[in-house]
């Protein structure tokens, strides 16, 4: 167990952020991740999560306000330093991977770093292990499938070994098998590796099932923050925010409100929904089976 | 716009062959000698005969004929075209003429052959290049230009030309079909301003590309230059294998030159 565990990996106090023109992307916001925390930004598009995630790792510079980083703030941190604790990793992944093969461009952050071709040969084998793209080492780029792209890009960043990972959108564009492997992968470093992940996302579906904490973001300040049950509970600031409820947990508003089925909390996942289903219906009306959910 | 992508793509010399398992820097360094010999020998015969061969070999290692002759259109447009000029404006000794109307065109025996060597260099020099892409991946080809030590900026930028071709052909690709499903080329008019806004659009989104790509790179350490892999050491076997070839070429460079007469 990481020994930072529970302490802020990042901190947000009173950050503001305007492009040219005077948009004001991000509006005095407070926000903060702990160690080992799985943490999602939800929000509409053109609401600043680009912005933020983008401000986190100083490829923007705020007008207003501190960033910390472990406690620190990170003016404090030369570039390169910084880029080694916490790693971005693009919504597209075009705009991320240059390098002719997938070992090239994995490799290219420990050279970076000065590292011994041992070095960087073990740290490229690791993140390649690390999303399951051991196979495609050799591979030229623009020959690899979309998803395969999004996990090299993610293997990129991870060569660096950062211990707080951002992400923009990593599910975006996957199929649905995609999104969920990507978002295992994830839970996976963030358990297993202890990896501090924020991601900006619209999956609203798999959130409740992986992250610790969600930020609704509107219009450049957060609207609401807490626990996914917390956050999806709240039905106005969810759709303030131009968002939506879980299917699932939509499909339970209705017979709650319409039908008045006696639901107790909104279900967020569909082990949750499976156990109210399952109370409600008479035990003699159930046959049992072996079979797992998947979920 | 599915040709341009076929004619950029590189899958074949991500295949597994004979030719394919060479060091790079041996056939970077075989295509040049041959290349070199092509070029400055007088006799169409090592032009032709490396032109034969190697597209004799491009067709064994099972590439398939309609790419083939894809890549050779346009050298072999040049090449006719060269071949043609020169056989009728050169030369004195009159080999066939034409009437068209009151002109006569008049070939000359000393320029048709002028033209015919100048075709088969072409046609030689581009067949070398071409069967060295199609059996060396382009980031193989990079490292051995960085062994050889050719300017690192000039590596980096092709390195980076490469990579984002095809994302831009695939833009272009779609821009162009949306464009083409609102009938943006019917007629001379429109067609000319939907090419011109296709161009723009392009070149803006490669602006941008560019400026993405720059900010990821720097948060993976980028500070002005992209550390490549290194190749590994030449085997003695290789450095035997390079020699006997770059012997042989000479040999038969200097044979049909008639130098060695």
């Amino acid at each position: 167990m990481n020994k930072q565990a529970g302490k802020k990996a990042i901190e947000l106090k009173g950050v503001s952020f305007c492009y040219q023109g005077g948009n004001r992307a991000i509006d005095l916001v407070d926000f903060h991740v702990a160690n080992g925390e799985f943490a999602a930004v939800l929000a509409p598009n053109g609401s600043g999560k680009t912005t933020l995630l983008k401000l986190l790792v100083k490829l923007l510079i705020p007008h207003e306000g501190e960033i910390y980083l472990n406690g620190t703030d990170i003016d404090e941190f030369s570039k390169n330093d910084l880029f080694q604790r916490i790693g971005l990793v693009l919504q597209n992944p075009n705009d991320q991977l240059f390098a002719a093969t997938v070992e090239e461009d994995v490799a290219f952050g420990p050279r970076n770093l000065g590292l011994t071709d041992n070095e960087v040969e073990e740290r490229v084998d690791r993140a390649l292990h690390y999303v399951g793209a051991e196979k495609l080492r050799e591979r030229a780029i623009h020959q690899l499938s979309f998803g395969e792209q999004k996990r090299v890009s993610l293997a990129g960043v991870l060569a660096m070994h950062p211990s707080v990972l951002v992400l923009d959108e990593p599910t975006a564009g996957l199929d649905p098998s995609g999104e969920a492997r990507m978002l295992r992968l994830l839970h996976r470093l963030n358990k297993d590796h202890d990896i501090t992940i924020v991601m900006a996302t619209h999956s609203v579906d798999m959130l409740p099932l992986f992250v610790d904490r969600i930020y609704v973001l509107k219009n450049g300040f957060v609207l609401k923050e807490g626990a996914p049950q917390v956050v999806f509970n709240d039905r106005e600031s969810v759709d303030s925010a131009s968002l939506r409820l879980p299917y699932i947990s939509q499909f339970f508003d209705e017979l709650k409100i319409h039908d008045g089925v006696p639901v107790n909390g909104l279900p967020l996942t569909i082990r949750e929904a499976r156990l109210i289903i399952m109370e409600l219906i008479p035990p003699e009306c159930i046959t049992r089976t072996s079979r797992k959910s998947r979920f | 716009m599915k040709h341009g992508f076929e004619s950029f793509s590189d899958v074949f010399a991500f295949r597994d062959n004979r030719f394919s398992r060479i060091d790079p820097r041996l056939k970077l360094g075989g295509t040049i000698v041959a290349m070199l010999a092509v070029l400055l020998s007088d006799s169409i015969i090592l032009p032709s005969g490396s032109f034969m061969i190697c597209t004799g070999m491009m067709l064994w290692l099972k590439i398939p004929c309609r790419l083939v002759l894809a890549k050779f259109a346009f050298p072999l447009l040049m090449a006719g075209m060269i071949g043609l000029l020169k056989t009728f404006l050169s030369g004195e000794n009159v080999l066939f003429a034409i009437q068209i109307g009151t002109w006569q065109l008049t070939a000359a025996r000393e320029g048709a052959a002028e033209g015919i060597l100048i075709a088969s260099r072409v046609l030689g020099a581009v067949s070398l290049m071409l069967l060295f892409s199609m059996v060396t991946p382009m980031h193989k080809i990079l490292l051995a230009l960085r062994w050889a030590r050719v300017p690192q900026t000039w590596v980096e930028t092709a390195m980076l030309m490469y990579r984002y071709i095809f994302v831009l052909i695939d833009q272009t690709e779609n821009v162009f079909s949306s464009q083409r499903m609102r009938l943006g080329y019917l007629g001379m008019r429109r067609s000319l301003a939907s090419l011109g806004a296709l161009a723009g659009r392009v070149i803006e989104r490669s602006l941008n590309q560019a400026s993405r790509t720059h900010q990821a790179m720097s948060t993976r350490g980028y500070n002005g230059t992209i550390p490549v892999g290194k190749l590994p050491p030449l085997a003695s076997r290789d450095v035997l294998a390079f020699t006997f070839f770059f012997i042989t070429v000479t040999f038969a460079f200097l044979w049909l030159e008639g130098y060695l007469l």
